[in-house]
């Protein structure tokens, strides 16, 4: 019961993206399209399963001092990895997400999650938290770059979707992204307000 | 609400002068050119004016009566932005981009910032930027003013492109035989509006001067031949630079209160303008160049802050934590 | 050395390409941060000094360390344990013989080993100035001054963002809006400014 817990607080309650803002800066930059916001929660999820799990069963030999470059150090390696996967068989994707793939590195949900809860709970509980952190930074790319993908292209999926319809393309610009966030943001504390 | 406010020493001097009477003699006095526009443009120039205006009002009377909010639409300040958006607009353009950058305007750049005098942009010129990025198709193409309605490139992008062939009379830029968004053109029209608000103190010279003087200069010094032949008059008089300086960089929220924050919010005004018109991708600067300096506004407010009569005066900017 | 390809990268990092305000690195800390003007500059003091250092060390150690040995793989691992160290170490030193300095900036200091921000120069230096593993001619004087345009194109926008957050302070901004959404805005609003020098050339 308590690892479900820990896997379903991710998605609304502690929701990495929306209520604890973190790892805005992939979120913003790669939610152009949804396939790339795909991309890059999986990526990250991948990246926080596997370094939530490392992390949690290290924890007991890690000296408390250097304990961050020790994080650092865990994490780099599965964005190596990741980076080199994504190279091999995703070269499109790759070009597409640019210096946000190795940024996963610095990523505040990645470390955040490592300090916060990995280095004080099991494995168990650790990968349920990684998985469920994971799947609500990628629910909340989705939401975003849905919208983004909509309002700026026209389309869902590469795929026209209105024909008459003539997009806003700022809303894919830089500028649109973080308009798009305060909206979003200030529609939540609307709703939160109300309840 | 908390103690933040600052409230300078007295004495505080009354006037019978209120926002409402100030928007809408701003507002007057814009009307000439908008006259202009739709003599020169004709009907749609007209049809896009009144879907902004009427837009621009609208939205702000129903997010009023949303949050619950006093009721100021006869204030004259909806109706403002909505004129200024539709004067840097083409006249030919569907009515929707009137509509929606209206909406953007009243809704993200004032209202989101709680209302008339706590906006830190311009709303008009926020909506026109907010346009530009999202549908350029339609805000870059304008016609020429006549019966016929041929599309043509503005003086200022041709001269980007290279293809201003021969010189365009003064006298033509001067009445606004160009082409060129609905307001911006008649530079006969905007300057008796001007006049009026200068007469009667509602602005001030020091950033309409200031910031077309640094347009002058600027241009005049990186001519196209070397230095010192660049056309000033020409840069002067074309693009949205006289609009611009006298009805929009004036707006009293988003400008600096004092005559040294107005000269240097001028100037600024003017590199920015000049540095993209000669420099930059877009033909005209005018707008970017205005709300750039409205975001360093409040920077500037810091430095200029007028120093409260009997205190001395700091000796040293300590990273100053006024 | 083109004096044009300074100007070209000052006017890319600083405003078309805005760490901040386009790029979207270093937004946590600008949105943190930004509530008022001095720790602001304090903050933006520091993260220029750490991007203009991390980006001279990362490509000395891409150019003389990474390529001579083929492992350009381990740029990421490798780029952010340098620059985690060299923060650690300068963190140190400033409080060992600038105490005064250390109050000043110094607990900004540990939060900028994961800023976005200067792995993001370092990355973006080695992806810009070396073309298929051989560095482009004066490729490290680029480096270091994108790293300082970078450094200062966040502090142009910590700068701005701080002072209109200050004013608003007193305004009754929209409840849901408050703090984090307006913040939001008006950085949108800023970047739609800056999109004004977008195709610049000079």
């Amino acid at each position: 019961m308590k690892s479900l817990n820990e896997l379903i607080k991710g998605l609304i309650k502690e929701n990495p993206a929306f209520v604890l803002m973190l790892g805005l800066c992939p979120f913003l930059a790669v939610s152009v399209s949804i396939a790339n916001g795909i991309g890059m929660g999986v990526a990250a999820t991948f990246v926080l399963v596997c370094s939530n799990v490392i992390i949690s069963a290290i924890k007991n030999f890690i000296p408390a001092r250097i304990r961050i470059p020790c994080y650092i150090v865990v994490i780099a390696t599965f964005v190596t990895i990741t980076e080199l996967v994504m190279k091999a068989y995703s070269p499109a994707l790759n070009r597409a997400l640019g210096i946000y793939v190795p940024l996963i590195v610095v990523n505040c949900i990645v470390l955040g999650r490592a300090e916060a809860f990995a280095s004080k709970n099991n494995v168990r509980d650790s990968l349920f938290d990684g998985i469920g952190m994971g799947i609500g930074f990628t629910l909340a790319l989705l939401l975003i770059s849905g919208i983004r993908e909509f309002l700026g292209a026209g389309k869902l999926f590469s795929l026209t979707v209105i024909k008459s319809f003539e997009p806003a393309l700022v809303i894919a610009m830089p500028p649109g992204a973080l308009l798009v966030i305060a909206l979003l943001l200030g529609f939540f504390n609307l709703i939160k307000g109300r309840k | 609400m908390n103690n933040r406010l600052t409230v300078l020493s007295s004495p505080h001097l009354h006037s019978r002068e209120s926002v409402p009477r100030i928007m809408w003699t701003v507002v007057a006095c814009l009307i000439p050119a908008g006259a202009a526009g739709v003599y020169l443009f004709g009907m749609p120039a007209l049809r896009t004016i009144a879907w902004a205006a009427v837009a621009a009002v609208a939205c702000e009377w129903i997010i009023q009566k949303l949050t619950k909010k006093k009721i100021t639409v006869t204030d004259g300040s909806a109706i403002m932005t909505g004129l200024l958006l539709a004067y840097n607009l083409p006249a030919d353009v569907p009515f929707w981009i009137p509509v929606l950058g209206s909406i953007f305007a009243v809704a993200i750049a004032k209202h989101a910032f709680g209302g008339l005098g706590q906006n830190i942009f311009n709303p008009a010129l926020v909506g026109r930027a907010f346009l530009v990025a999202s549908w350029p198709k339609y805000l870059t193409v304008f016609t020429k003013p006549g019966y016929d309605a041929v599309t043509s490139a503005t003086p200022l992008a041709m001269l980007k492109e290279g293809r201003l062939a021969e010189q365009i009379p003064y006298l033509d830029l001067f009445l606004g035989r160009r082409a060129g968004c609905i307001g911006e053109v008649c530079i006969v029209a905007l300057a008796a509006g001007a006049l009026f608000l200068l007469i009667r103190g509602y602005i001030s010279w020091h950033i309409p001067a200031s910031f077309i003087a640094t347009v002058g200069i600027f241009t005049y010094i990186f001519g196209p031949k070397g230095f010192f032949t660049g056309d000033w008059l020409f840069h002067i008089l074309s693009g949205g630079l006289i609009l611009g300086a006298f009805f929009m960089a004036t707006d009293y929220v988003t400008s600096p209160p004092t005559a040294r924050g107005h000269l240097i919010f001028g100037v600024g005004c003017g590199i920015l303008t000049s540095v993209i018109r000669l420099w930059g991708g877009y033909p005209e600067g005018v707008s970017y160049a205005i709300l750039m300096m409205n975001a360093a506004t409040p920077l500037i407010d810091r430095f200029t802050k007028p120093r409260i009569y009997g205190t001395a005066k700091r000796k040293k900017a300590t990273g100053t934590g006024v | 050395m083109d004096p044009g390809q300074f100007l070209a990268i000052f006017i890319s990092a600083v405003f078309i390409n805005n760490v901040i305000l386009s790029r979207f690195l270093g937004l946590c800390s600008f949105i943190a941060i930004s509530k008022q003007t001095k720790p602001a500059f304090a903050m933006s003091l520091a993260v220029m000094f750490v991007t203009t250092m991390s980006s001279i060390i990362t490509w000395l150690i891409y150019r003389f360390l990474l390529i001579p040995f083929n492992m350009t793989y381990l740029r990421t691992i490798s780029f952010i344990l340098v620059i985690a160290t060299f923060v650690q170490f300068v963190e140190m030193v400033i409080r060992k013989i600038a105490p005064a300095m250390y109050r000043f900036f110094g607990i900004y200091l540990p939060l900028i080993t994961v800023n976005c921000a200067v792995l993001g120069v370092a990355v973006l230096n080695s992806d810009m100035f070396f073309v298929q593993g051989k560095t482009v001619p004066y490729g490290f004087v680029y480096s270091t001054f994108q790293g300082i345009c970078v450094g200062a194109g966040y502090m142009l926008a910590m700068l701005l963002m701080s002072a209109i957050r200050e004013r608003l302070e007193t305004c009754n901004v929209p409840k849901p809006l408050k703090d984090f959404p307006l913040g939001f805005i008006i950085a949108s609003i800023m970047s739609l400014a800056f999109m004004g020098f977008n195709g610049f050339r000079f």
